[in-house]
C-alpha cells in the first residue's frame, strides 16, 4: 500500500512539473520562421551578419518567453545569392516546411523575386526589397522595414546641404551613375534636389560596371569646375574615383558616394583618403532611438561587441516588424498581420515606421559621413553623432 | 589599362597557342598575386613591385607543378581545348574559394606610397600608380618576347607550338617545354595581377571580369601572338580612353565588344597573327 502511494505521489509530482514547472514555453510547438540567405558565395560575408542578427533577435525573444508564449525557431537555407534559388527555397519553406512566418532575404536581387512568391501564398514578407520598382508591382504582403531604397539614397545628403546658406552651397554638379537599376534609382532624388537647391547639373553620365578608368571622369569634372561630385556607384568604382580625384588634385566642396562608402572596407582600405565622403543609410548603430540603444546594450552584454554592422541592425528591424505584427494580432493569420502592419506604428532599431499601401515607410535616409575613419551620422540634426564636415577638406 | 590586360593576356595566349589549353583559371592566379602583394604591403610594408621577387618564382614553379599534375593528363584528350576549359573552370573555382577562405570576400585596395599622386603634363594628370602598372606590363611583355625569340628554350617553345611532331623529331622535350611555357604563363598572370591591382580594387570573384577582357585582347591580337596581344591591349586602352573623352560612357562596352565582333568577322585569326 505504501509503495502504491509512493508511486501515485511520484506520478502526481511529475504531472505537476510538466504542467506548470517546465521551462517557459518548452512544451509549446515552436513558431517556425523560414527562408534563405546567401550563406555561401560572394554575398556570404554580409549574409552571415544578417544571419547573426536574426539569431540574436530570436534568442532575445525566446529569453523573454517567445512569441505568443511559444518559442521561435529559425530555418535558414543557403540560396548562394541566386534569385532562382531564393524563389525555390521560399516555395519550399512555405509549401514543404509549412513555416509559420517567412524570413526576409538578401541582397535585393534575391529579395525582389521572393516578393511575388509571398504574394502568391499570402505570406507577410519583411525585407529590404529590391528598390522602388519592386514595391510598385501591387504586392500587398511585402514590407520594407527599413528598405534599402536607391531612390531615397541622397535625400538626406541634399537636405543636409540645404542647411547651409545658399551662397555657400555647391553650384555645379558632376553626376556619374553606374548604369544598372541600383544606380539609376539614385537619379530621382538627385534630379529633384539639384533643382530645388538651384544646383546646375553640368555633367550627367552613366557608366557600365566595371568602370574601365576613373581619370577621364574626374578630369572632366575638374575642368568643368564642378564643386559637387556625385559618384553613384559601388565600392570598386567608388575607390577608383577617390584615388583618381586625389591624384588629379580635384577638390569639390562636397563629395557624395553611393553604397560603397557605408561599408567597413571603405575606411579600412582607403584610410584617410576615404574621409569626408557623404552617403546615406537607413540604419546606423549610432541611432539614438530607445530600441537601438537597447540593442547596442544587449549586444555588448551578450556578445561583447562594441558595435554592430549595418546589416545586423537591418535584420533585427525586419524581425521586430514581423513580430510586432504577430503580437499585434495575437496570432499567425498572415492577412491579419499585414492589415495590422498597415494601420499601426512599428518601433524598430532603425526608427518608428508607419507603412503605406506599397508597404513602405515615408521616404527617409540618414546621412552619413566618414570622419576620422569612422562612419558618422551627420543628418538629421536630432540623430547626428557628429557635425558634418563642409566644405570637404583638400586631399592630403 | 590596355597594356595591363595585354600582360595578363600574353600568358593566356601562350598556353592556348602552345598547348591548346584555355586556362580559365589564368586571371585567378593574377588575383592571387594581387592578394599576396596586398598582404606583404600591409604586413611588412614591402612595395608591390618588390613582392614580385617572391611571388613570380613561386608562380613559375607552381605553374610547372600544376602542369605536371593537372594539365599534362588532359593534353592527351581528343578535345584538349574543351577538356582544358572544363578542368581549369574547376581550378578557377578552387582558386577563388581558397582566396575567399584566406582573405574573405571584402574588396581590397593596393595602396603603395605613390598611390594618389600624379605627374602633370599641362592640364593632363597621369597617376603614378597607373604609370607603374603600365611600366610593369611593358617590362613583362618585353621579357616574355625576348625569352621566346632570343633564348634556346624560348625558340623551342615556338617550335613546339608551330610543329609539334617536327620539334619532337629535333630532340625537343615537349613535356619540359610545355611545363616551362605553363610556368611562364602563370608567372605572367601574377605580374599582370599586381599591375591590375595598381589600378583597380579586387576581390576573389573579380577574375571573371578580367577573363572577359583577356579573351578580347587575345582574340583581337591573334591567339599565340605576343606582339599581337600587346598591340590589341594598347588598342583597347586607346579606344577606351578616346571613347570616354568623346562619347557617353555607357557606350564603351558596346564599342569595345563591337570591335571584337568586327575582328572575328574580318580577320578570325586575329589582327596580328603573323608570328610570335
Amino acid at each position: 500500500m505504501k509503495r502504491k502511494l509512493s508511486w501515485l505521489i511520484l506520478i502526481f509530482a511529475f504531472s505537476l512539473f510538466f504542467l506548470y514547472g517546465g521551462p517557459a514555453g518548452a512544451q509549446q510547438k515552436p513558431i517556425v520562421i523560414g527562408g534563405s540567405l546567401p550563406l555561401t558565395g560572394v554575398w556570404a560575408e554580409t549574409a552571415k551578419v544578417i544571419q547573426r542578427g536574426y539569431e540574436f533577435w530570436v534568442e532575445e525573444t525566446n529569453a523573454k518567453g517567445g512569441l505568443l508564449g511559444r518559442p521561435v525557431k529559425l530555418v535558414i537555407y543557403d540560396d548562394e545569392g541566386k534569385p532562382d534559388s531564393a524563389v525555390k527555397l521560399a516555395e519550399k519553406a512555405i509549401t514543404v516546411d509549412k513555416v509559420d512566418l517567412l524570413l526576409g532575404g538578401y541582397p535585393g536581387t534575391a529579395a525582389r523575386p521572393v516578393m511575388p512568391v509571398a504574394e502568391k501564398y499570402k505570406m507577410v514578407y519583411v525585407s529590404m526589397g529590391g528598390h522602388m520598382a519592386s514595391f510598385t508591382q501591387g504586392y500587398t504582403y511585402s514590407f520594407g522595414a527599413p528598405p534599402l531604397m536607391g531612390e531615397w539614397w541622397f535625400l538626406g545628403a541634399f537636405q543636409w546641404l540645404e542647411t547651409f546658406p545658399a551662397d555657400q552651397r555647391p553650384k555645379r554638379a558632376a553626376v556619374y551613375i553606374m548604369n544598372n537599376p541600383v544606380g539609376t534609382a539614385l537619379l530621382s532624388s538627385i534630379d529633384e534636389y539639384t533643382k530645388k537647391l538651384g544646383i546646375q547639373v553640368i555633367i550627367n553620365e552613366k557608366y557600365n560596371l566595371p568602370l574601365p578608368s576613373a581619370e577621364p571622369l574626374v578630369m572632366k569634372a575638374k575642368q568643368m569646375n564642378c564643386d559637387l561630385f556625385i559618384s553613384g556607384g559601388v565600392f570598386p568604382d567608388g575607390v577608383m574615383t577617390v584615388k583618381a580625384a586625389k591624384a588629379l588634385k580635384y577638390n569639390p566642396k562636397a563629395y557624395f558616394q553611393g553604397v560603397g562608402s557605408a561599408i567597413p572596407a571603405w575606411t579600412k582600405e582607403l584610410g584617410e583618403d576615404g574621409n569626408a565622403i557623404v552617403s546615406g543609410t537607413s540604419y546606423h548603430e549610432k541611432l539614438n532611438n530607445p530600441s537601438n540603444k537597447m540593442l547596442i546594450k544587449r549586444v555588448k552584454e551578450k556578445l561583447n561587441m562594441d558595435s554592430v554592422d549595418t546589416y545586423f541592425g537591418f535584420s533585427v528591424a525586419w524581425l521586430q516588424t514581423l513580430f510586432a505584427g504577430v503580437e499585434g494580432t495575437k496570432g499567425l493569420d498572415q492577412t491579419k498581420i499585414r492589415d495590422w502592419l498597415r494601420k499601426n506604428k512599428v518601433e524598430t532599431v532603425a526608427g518608428t515606421f508607419t507603412f503605406d499601401a506599397k508597404g513602405l515607410p515615408a521616404p527617409f535616409t540618414y546621412t552619413t559621413q566618414v570622419v576620422d575613419g569612422k562612419i558618422e551620422l551627420i543628418y538629421p540634426a536630432d540623430i547626428r553623432s557628429h557635425k558634418g564636415i563642409y566644405p570637404k577638406p583638400a586631399w592630403k | 589599362m590596355g597594356g595591363i590586360y595585354a600582360l595578363l593576356g600574353v600568358g593566356f595566349s601562350l598556353t592556348w597557342g602552345v598547348m591548346r589549353v584555355i586556362n580559365i583559371a589564368h586571371a585567378g592566379f593574377g588575383v592571387l598575386a594581387a592578394y599576396i602583394a596586398y598582404s606583404l604591403l600591409e604586413k611588412t610594408g614591402l612595395d608591390p613591385l618588390l613582392s614580385l621577387l617572391i611571388s613570380l618564382p613561386s608562380f613559375f614553379f607552381g605553374g610547372m607543378i600544376l602542369h605536371r599534375g593537372l594539365i599534362r593528363p588532359i593534353t592527351k584528350a581528343r578535345e584538349t581545348i574543351v577538356a582544358s576549359m572544363v578542368l581549369t573552370f574547376g581550378l578557377a573555382i578552387v582558386v577563388e574559394n581558397v582566396m575567399l577562405w584566406i582573405w574573405k570576400a571584402d574588396p581590397r585596395v593596393l595602396k603603395p606610397s605613390y598611390s594618389g599622386t600624379a605627374v602633370f603634363i599641362g592640364e593632363v594628370g597621369l597617376p603614378i600608380a597607373q604609370l607603374v602598372g603600365f611600366g610593369l606590363a611593358a617590362v613583362g611583355i618585353l621579357l616574355l618576347y625576348l625569352f621566346l625569340n632570343h633564348t634556346h628554350t624560348g625558340k623551342a617553345v615556338q617550335a613546339t607550338w608551330q610543329e609539334k611532331e617536327g620539334a619532337a623529331l629535333m630532340g625537343i622535350n615537349l613535356q619540359k617545354v610545355s611545363e616551362i611555357a605553363f610556368g611562364l604563363a602563370i608567372a605572367a598572370a601574377g605580374m599582370g595581377g599586381v599591375a591590375m591591382a595598381m589600378m583597380y580594387t579586387f576581390d576573389p570573384p573579380v577574375h571573371n571580369f578580367w577573363l572577359i577582357y583577356m579573351f578580347l585582347v587575345v582574340i583581337v591580337g591573334g591567339v599565340g601572338s605576343i606582339l599581337g596581344t600587346a598591340l590589341a591591349g594598347l588598342i583597347l586602352g586607346v579606344i577606351t580612353g578616346l571613347c570616354m573623352a568623346f562619347i557617353p560612357y555607357q557606350w564603351i562596352n558596346v564599342l569595345t565588344f563591337g570591335l571584337l565582333i568586327v575582328v572575328l568577322l574580318v580577320r578570325p585569326q586575329g589582327l596580328f597573327k603573323t608570328g610570335v
